[in-house]
């Protein structure tokens, strides 16, 4: 029974803020994660992991560890013949055959009755390591002569980047001679950038620098694995794409994909993190060597060391303008640090350094640079946020260097529709100029010389604001709509529901279909019976999902329609859907009821087929999506401690399907952007090796160090997104980290380039300034 | 080495359970008792998704040896509310859709009914810090805020 | 966590002997908040842990009328935070315990826990040095003191032999006059550890400071006292530039190191800002 908030919006089903149907489940701790289930006969995983970042293994002896009680499989990568000594992907490294590249690399895996148990065994295997020089600083890697991290000829994996529709058009470039360790390589240019540079008044030149941050899911990576007699596996999972962990378990074990079923349990949180493989081929292993179900589930030291973080990405700016705020030139490099595996969204970043803001003349590089740590994975608007904290830096500091009101500096420079992208692509329909405007109307800004003012008991107040956002992903997908005899509706997808997207799809099947939302029921099927469906991610599930759906309850309406024109003898035409029955338009008493309907598919000998709706669109055209944020804040300046007094996110989403779930995600995102401005960061030492392997040390936002999330939707409808809504998961994340740097910068007249911009940095900065 | 008996009430029921010595209260409520609501999130004591009440008072279950628990009062989310019947705290979070991915909220909201207890009129400050211990990744806190001022019956207090 | 054997005792005697009749891979666990974790990562695996929970003579606070404060090393960090008497007269103490983890660690952490622990940054360290208390030690020779300033030995090692246990703190009250404060830096508001720790105690006769003292946490491999600081402002009013002078002698007595939580020189540098707020909190709390 959900309670519907009923307002006063145009379309039936849309824009109504309904209530999730799993959040009864959630509050009172009835819903499944993977870890909740115990099975019959269940064993406990765990993995023995590398302490060195570069080591070749000489020997590796379990003898002792199969010999413990309670131990019932220990293996090897000699127990795994399908393992390639040259793994493409970080899902092909089950276990280190004879060479270990980053800290935390599984080298051996163990089943056992109890997890103390299998605990006990990793200490009693013997590990002989030969150690290598490392590659830790992405900048040394970069380098000629660099120990060398991928094993030569491993190709660059562009499968993360293909995952989040990444950008055509962007050229590849040749690998400068001996730098093994560039395993990407791109550039952007248009027109002349050196003369430009030479005729502008205003040249600034800074370098911005994000560490590594780890997305931070509450629930850690877990996998139930169980084998049947037949040669079937099922794996139970915790993941943002059933049907991608299929493929790469399938691929990794050189197994067919229709005997491995993925059933997609809830998953506590995924931002990116869970869309590769990572636990489920070594889980899969130790079940089938075992006969037994194996569980899997990391410890939080274990996400922090040998999960599949964020990369640390290096921008070098140089801009040059003139006096009068004309936009001259912009060179520079954006380097993406990959971590043992490629799998940098590069593109984007260079997208959106030369083009969000159009410069006339511009040339910049991206690299890709592979380093011994744990390789990356996509995290929220992948490299967007870390972009955007460097060009809306940039161009915050040239607004002040040329007395520019900052707002209007950006909005006079800002892409809009058709202008071409760094890439020649041109510009498809955006709210990023409708978003940074209507902030600019907030009183918070407008009031931002008062607030300055008012500085008092030695602490320093300021407010900053900044534009980002996300170009959107794609991917084919499809959907199932099925009248039941009842006339209630049945919706099927492969759609994990990580953003409460499910509801959103229900209330687009209702409209589409002409029902009321009550009457439909929406499933995220497992892999053996759901359609093909993409990822969780790139902000595109309600983009394209949400497509599939309609056109799914779209297909369906039309084949209810054509069996009660039949019944009614009357034209399609003529056919209204009210009140679950089909009706003549002007004549309400002559009709049939949708569970009519329904019932005649499913009677015995009848000869009305039952109605099954379907769609599976493929899509071509992305819908951006930008957001602005806005930060009023109070600075320390003697401990450099930053206190956030108001917070305020205003992002174009479209068409809000769902205002209730939209300000959760817009709330959601932007906390994760502040906590990569302000606090996060994963810490290693010169050997690579993390020094932050705990949530004391590696720290992520507090209800205590936060205000509340104001947010402010616009709607700039997409062509092609489902009643015009884009994606709205990734736009959050990307604007505080530029937005707090300004602020401080107002507060204190102090510029950090390197985040987090932890206290201490602030406190230091201030004192030495 | 042998099992031990522990003996406590969890969720108003007596309950004898066989643990081993090592395990924590929240390993033993979830694969001892069925009680899976409290979760693992980090088994340091810096998250909160594993929080139960103890004699009322929130702890972190993944810092207690079940054995610690013997004789005391065990409150998890289960427990939360009676059969049928949400707790009104359980009713303001699902109707001001703070649930998103749920993991934390078994925590969240046992750190918000202890607060509420203690201090039944808490300022937003007091909110704040009343589940600062509970990590939340897909939210930003600011609905749970709200869910919680709403069945407080307070008035938020502007933060300093 | 791997396995091991784990003893219950009902009292502190049945505490003492089963130390005595235990090996060396012996832990004794309170409130497991420092312990677990290290059982977890396995930085510690002992064969035997003794568990002193159910101890009740270990969870007894005593404000003996007015003479101080007999405060049982199983008092929870949460205890500290809210009782009458410990915020009456011993604010500092009261505002460290105050500030350790969250309300589900405070409710567990002990008193005992935290300086047997003895991390450099141990929260509740600096108020007792500041309060000059007293570490009630007993084994299986009988009971002995220990004043908190000799207490610590090194990082994560104290006076404490294996077969002995900690029962109890004894804080003397500082009297009319005094005040005190604890402050520190942490880069969250909660869920954090001290960058810096800093406690301050103050007494005054006739404006005059007869005593001072300076506790410092995070800065050197035992929570210590800055002598010299303290030593500048006894004798005299306590003004804002002798607070200042003070602070910068504290600085001098700090031996920080980098770590991934802050630099020296950050620490160095909120040392004196802390000392100097800590101090003024302190003046002004004994003024009152």
């Amino acid at each position: 029974m959900s309670s519907v908030m009923k307002t006063t919006r145009d379309v039936k089903g849309i824009g109504i803020s309904i209530l999730r149907p799993d959040a009864p489940d959630k509050v009172t701790g009835q819903i499944q994660y993977v870890a909740d289930l115990n099975p019959p006969g269940l064993l406990h995983a765990k993995l023995l992991r590398s302490p060195h970042a570069h080591a070749r293994i000489i020997r590796i002896d379990v003898s002792r560890a199969r010999a413990l009680p309670g131990v019932r499989a220990v293996l090897t990568a000699a127990d795994i013949p399908v393992l390639k000594k040259k793994a493409p992907t970080r899902a092909h490294a089950v276990l280190a055959i004879d060479r270990v590249v980053f800290a935390g690399q599984p080298v051996a895996a163990v089943a056992a009755d109890e997890l103390a148990i299998a605990e006990e065994a990793l200490d009693l295997i013997e590990v002989q390591y030969e150690v290598l020089p490392v590659a830790s600083d992405p900048l040394e890697s970069m380098k000629p002569g660099a120990p060398p991290v991928a094993e030569v000829g491993t190709e660059a994996d562009t499968s993360e980047a293909l995952a989040h529709g990444s950008v055509a058009g962007v050229t590849a470039e040749a690998k400068p001679a001996k730098a093994v360790n560039i395993s990407q390589q791109a550039r952007l240019q248009r027109g002349d950038v050196a003369k430009a540079l030479a005729e502008s008044d205003v040249v600034i030149e800074k370098t911005y620098r994000v560490p590594m941050v780890h997305q931070g899911y509450l629930e850690p990576h877990a996998v139930l694995a169980q084998w049947d007699r037949a040669g079937n596996l099922t794996l139970w999972a915790s993941t943002q794409g059933s049907f991608n962990t299929r493929s790469e378990v399938a691929d990794v074990l050189e197994l067919p994909e229709n005997r491995i079923k993925v059933i997609p349990m809830e998953c506590g949180g995924g931002f990116g993190g869970k869309i590769r493989a990572l636990c489920e081929p070594i889980t899969a292993v130790l079940a089938r060597a075992t006969g037994r179900p194996v569980r899997y589930v990391m410890t939080r030291r274990e996400e922090l060391e040998a999960g599949m973080p964020a990369p640390q990405v290096i921008i070098r700016l140089k801009t040059g303008v003139k006096r009068d705020g004309t936009l001259m030139a912009i060179e520079g490099e954006a380097i993406l640090e990959s971590g043992a595996f490629s799998g940098a969204v590069l593109a984007v970043s260079g997208v959106f350094l030369a083009s969000l803001y159009l410069w006339p003349n511009f040339d910049v590089k991206g690299f890709e640079v592979l380093t011994h740590k744990p390789s990356i994975a996509a995290y929220r608007a992948p490299v967007a946020p870390q972009t955007i904290f460097a060009i809306d830096s940039q161009m915050e500091q040239i607004a002040k260097a040329i007395g520019a009101d900052p707002v209007e500096f950006r909005l006079r420079h800002l892409q809009r529709e058709g202008d071409k992208m760094a890439n020649n692509q041109p510009w498809l329909s955006n709210g990023a100029a409708e978003v940074l405007t209507r902030l600019a109307e907030h009183p918070i800004w407008k009031k931002r010389a008062e607030w300055k003012a008012s500085s008092k008991g030695g602490k320093l107040r300021g407010t900053g604001i900044s534009l980002g956002g996300w170009l959107g992903g794609l991917q084919p997908t499809g959907a199932t709509v099925r009248l039941n005899p009842d006339g209630t509706l049945q919706v099927m997808t492969g759609q994990v529901d990580i953003a409460g997207t499910n509801i959103a799809l229900a209330q687009i099947a209702a409209t589409a279909y002409g029902v009321d939302i009550d009457n439909v029921k929406i499933t995220t099927g497992d892999t053996d019976v759901a359609p093909m469906t993409g990822l969780s991610a790139g902000s595109k599930t309600t983009y394209t999902v949400g497509v599939a759906v309609m056109q799914a309850a779209q297909d369906a309406r039309n084949q209810t329609l054509g069996i009660a024109a039949k019944e009614l003898e009357a034209s399609v035409h003529d056919l209204e859907i009210e009140n679950d029955k089909v009706v003549v338009r002007g004549v309400p008493d002559k009709g049939i009821t949708l569970a009519s309907i329904g019932k005649k598919g499913n009677l015995y000998m009848s000869k009305v087929e039952p109605v099954l709706g379907t769609a599976h669109p493929a899509f071509s055209v992305q819908a951006p999506a930008f957001c602005a944020q806005l930060a009023r804040i109070e600075v320390d300046p003697d401990t450099g401690e930053v206190t956030l007094h108001n917070f305020v996110v205003a992002q174009d989403v479209g068409k809000a399907i769902n205002p209730l779930q939209i300000e959760g995600q817009m709330q959601g995102g932007a906390v994760q952007s502040l906590g990569m401005a302000l606090t996060e960061a994963l810490i290693y030492d010169d050997k690579a090796r993390l020094t932050n392997p705990s949530l004391l040390d590696y720290r992520k936002l507090t209800s205590a160090d936060l205000p509340n999330i104001e947010t402010i939707i616009v709607e700039k409808p997409a062509p092609h997104g489902p009643f015009g809504a884009r994606g709205v998961g990734e736009p959050p994340i990307v604007p505080a980290p530029a937005a707090i740097a300004n602020a401080i910068e107002d507060a204190t007249g102090v510029r950090l380039t390197h985040l987090p911009l932890s206290s201490e940095r602030i406190a230091l900065a201030i004192a030495s300034a | 080495m042998a099992k031990q008996v522990l003996n406590c009430t969890v969720n108003d029921e007596l309950a004898e359970v066989l643990v081993q010595p090592w395990e924590t209260l929240l390993e033993a409520l979830r694969e001892r008792m069925g009680l899976t609501g409290p979760k693992e999130g980090c088994g340091t004591g810096d998250c909160g998704a594993c929080t139960v009440h103890l004699d009322g008072k929130p702890v972190a279950s993944c810092l207690l040896l079940a054995m610690q628990a013997r004789g005391h009062v065990v409150r998890t989310i289960e427990g939360l509310g009676k059969l049928g019947l949400l707790h009104p705290l359980q009713d303001a979070f699902v109707r001001h859709g703070v649930p998103q991915c749920g993991f934390c909220i078994p925590g969240v909201l046992m750190a918000a009914a202890a607060l509420l207890t203690e201090n039944p009129h808490p300022t937003e400050e007091e909110i704040r810090y009343g589940i600062a211990g509970n990590l939340c990744r897909c939210t930003g806190y600011t609905k749970m805020l709200a869910a919680i001022t709403e069945t407080a019956g307070a008035t938020a207090g502007r933060r300093s | 966590m791997r396995r091991f054997e784990l003893i219950l005792p009902g009292s502190v005697d049945e505490c003492v002997k089963a130390l005595a009749q235990s090996g060396p891979e012996t832990k004794l666990l309170a409130g497991g908040t420092d312990l677990l974790p290290q059982l977890k990562n396995g930085l510690l695996k002992p064969a035997r842990v003794i568990d002193l929970s159910g101890v009740a003579r270990l969870r007894a606070i005593e404000a003996g009328n007015g003479k101080g404060l007999r405060i049982g090393s199983a008092v929870t960090a949460r205890t500290l935070e809210l009782d009458r008497a410990v915020r009456a007269s011993y604010l500092s103490l009261a505002e460290s315990g105050a500030l350790v983890g969250s309300v589900q660690v405070r409710n567990l952490a002990t008193l005992g826990g935290n300086i047997c622990n003895a991390a450099p940054s141990a929260d509740m360290a600096p108020p007792l040095l500041a309060l000059d208390a007293e570490a009630v030690i007993t084994g299986p020779k009988g009971e002995r003191r220990v004043p908190i300033a000799t207490f610590f030995t090194g990082v994560r090692r104290t006076v404490l032999a294996p077969d002995e246990i900690l029962v109890e703190i004894v804080v003397p009250n500082p009297g009319a006059h005094s005040g005190g404060n604890y402050l520190r830096h942490t880069p969250r508001r909660e869920l954090d550890i001290a960058v810096v720790g800093v406690a301050s105690q103050l007494t005054l006769a006739n404006g005059i400071c007869t005593k001072a003292r300076i506790a410092l946490a995070a800065v050197a491999p035992v929570p210590l006292r800055a002598t010299a600081a303290e030593q500048a402002l006894e004798g005299q009013a306590v003004t804002a530039d002798r607070i200042k002078r003070a602070a910068d002698l504290a600085v001098d007595a700090a031996r920080p190191i980098s770590d991934q939580r802050g630099s020296a020189e950050f620490r160095s540098h909120l040392v004196r800002v802390l000392t100097r707020r800590t101090l003024t909190t302190a003046l002004a709390r004994a003024s009152a």
